[in-house]
């Protein structure tokens, strides 16, 4: 009985973590995506400034996925 | 002498299983980024073996289970472990030679439980194991993946579906080459753990290591090596099924069954889950085709691939149990282990002719 609540918990910690690294690294390398395809227009359209906060939003979301990627691989070693 | 000669066999038919695990897998792994022409064949490949290599040595936790959890190691011999490798190595064969990607994972845990009720009875079986650390994460695995991926897909979409298409597409590529390796690294870090863990217990049961050991390094080394050069080897048959005959995928949504596919391995990973990687890869390809379109996914072929799912515990369970009693005729000395593999091997010989004289299925040029 001990073991299969153990087991049941081991289990819900997997469907959250699934959930939340999934998801959560597919977001932010989205919005990375989306800050690359906005830098290049707004650059095509002369628009530096609005072009530099596209840019920064593009590195931030690639921060965030390389920490992500990071993060998880730490907790799967230690 | 006799009981050396066993393990000697065992450890070998492991490592050859581990080396089919990753012939059979290697569509798993690189499909979807081939699919999508994220990497070329040969690199995807060359890639997945090495991360394949690499993962092997990220954890232990599911060769615990596998070693301490599913089957009752005090009634196991090294002989039962070698029937349900054979079992396991036979069904993986079986469902390569047709085309299928089935799972490695349930083929070993079914050859396993196969031989050992063969053996002992339904007494060898860990009931609160199987059930809480098999069964039940194999059924939640693949709809967990599935749900993932089409979350992920449908987020996609929202953040970057008014870009332009080429700007994504491209990202969404090079974000493969990432996805891809991880998944590469979590099917290593599942999937070689079986292997440390069968080898385990067959020390264990012949009493080269004390019950609840962990595996030693030469059994992670080896295990690693052979299902990264298994990988290497591929599974051309199978990358065709997966990669596009389940769907037709653009870069976004390999990308999102990739991470969702890792998500989910990696973590039922660390909480020593030895689930089947196969099933998760598909379902996370199959809940990112069906979130943009259901009729987008083939479902026939979705279906005779489940049918497969279905069929590989009790078919790989009933060939470790028909391994077991070919076995057992022989006596419980080194004779029927050794009469076995010299048939086992002829005719997986007198297979690989017979594909060869048919041809490749897809031509090592076709990418």
């Amino acid at each position: 009985m001990t073991a299969t609540i153990v087991e049941g918990r081991a289990l819900l910690e997997t469907v959250v973590a699934s959930v939340v690294a999934g998801i959560g690294v597919t977001f932010v390398f989205s919005v990375a995506i989306w800050g690359v395809a906005r830098f290049a227009d707004l650059s095509r359209s002369e628009r530096p400034l609005a072009a530099g906060a596209a840019a920064f939003v593009a590195a931030l979301g690639l921060l965030c996925t390389t920490a992500a990627v990071v993060i998880g691989l730490i907790v799967m070693t230690g | 002498m006799s009981s050396e000669i066993i393990l000697f066999i065992v450890v070998g038919t492991a490592l050859a299983f581990d080396f089919t695990n990753g012939f059979h897998d290697t569509a798993n792994v690189v499909a979807t980024s081939i699919s999508t022409g994220a990497a070329r064949p040969r690199v995807a490949i060359a890639m997945a073996a090495l991360l394949n290599f690499a993962g092997a040595f990220i954890s232990i936790s599911v060769a615990a289970t596998v070693a301490n959890d599913v089957v009752n190691a005090d009634v196991i011999t090294p002989t039962i472990v070698f029937a349900g490798l054979i079992g396991a190595i036979a069904w993986n064969l079986i469902t390569w030679y047709v085309g299928l990607p089935s799972s490695s994972s349930h083929a070993l845990i079914g050859g396993v439980v196969g031989s050992a009720v063969a053996a002992v009875g339904f007494d060898a079986l860990i009931a609160g194991g199987l059930l809480g650390k098999v069964l039940i994460p194999a059924l939640v695995a693949p709809i967990l993946a599935f749900t993932v991926a089409g979350i992920s897909i449908g987020l996609i979409y929202r953040v970057v579906g008014k870009q332009r298409p080429g700007t994504v597409t491209r990202g969404f590529k090079y974000g493969q080459v990432v996805s891809g390796g991880l998944l590469a690294l979590a099917h290593g870090t599942n999937d070689a753990q079986k292997t440390m863990g069968v080898i385990t217990l067959a020390l264990i049961a012949n009493g080269s290591l004390a019950p609840g050991a962990d595996p030693p390094f030469w059994v992670i080394a080896s295990a690693a090596a052979a299902i990264a050069l298994g990988t290497y080897s591929g599974g051309w048959r199978i990358i065709k099924t997966t990669g596009t005959r389940i769907i037709k995928m653009d870069a976004a949504q390999g990308f999102s069954a990739q991470g969702a596919g890792s998500a989910v391995i990696l973590a039922s990973t660390h909480f020593g889950f030895p689930l089947s990687t196969t099933h998760v890869i598909n379902g996370g390809i199959m809940g990112a085709g069906a979130a943009k379109r259901l009729s987008a996914v083939r479902w026939g072929v979705a279906g005779n691939i489940v049918t497969a799912w279905v069929l590989t515990l009790p078919a790989a369970a009933a060939i470790g149990a028909l391994a077991y009693g070919v076995t057992a005729i022989f006596g419980t000395g080194a004779l029927g282990p050794v009469l076995v593999t010299l048939a086992s091997l002829t005719l997986i010989v007198a297979l690989f002719a017979r594909r060869a004289e048919r041809g490749s299925p897809v031509p090592a040029s076709s990418g």
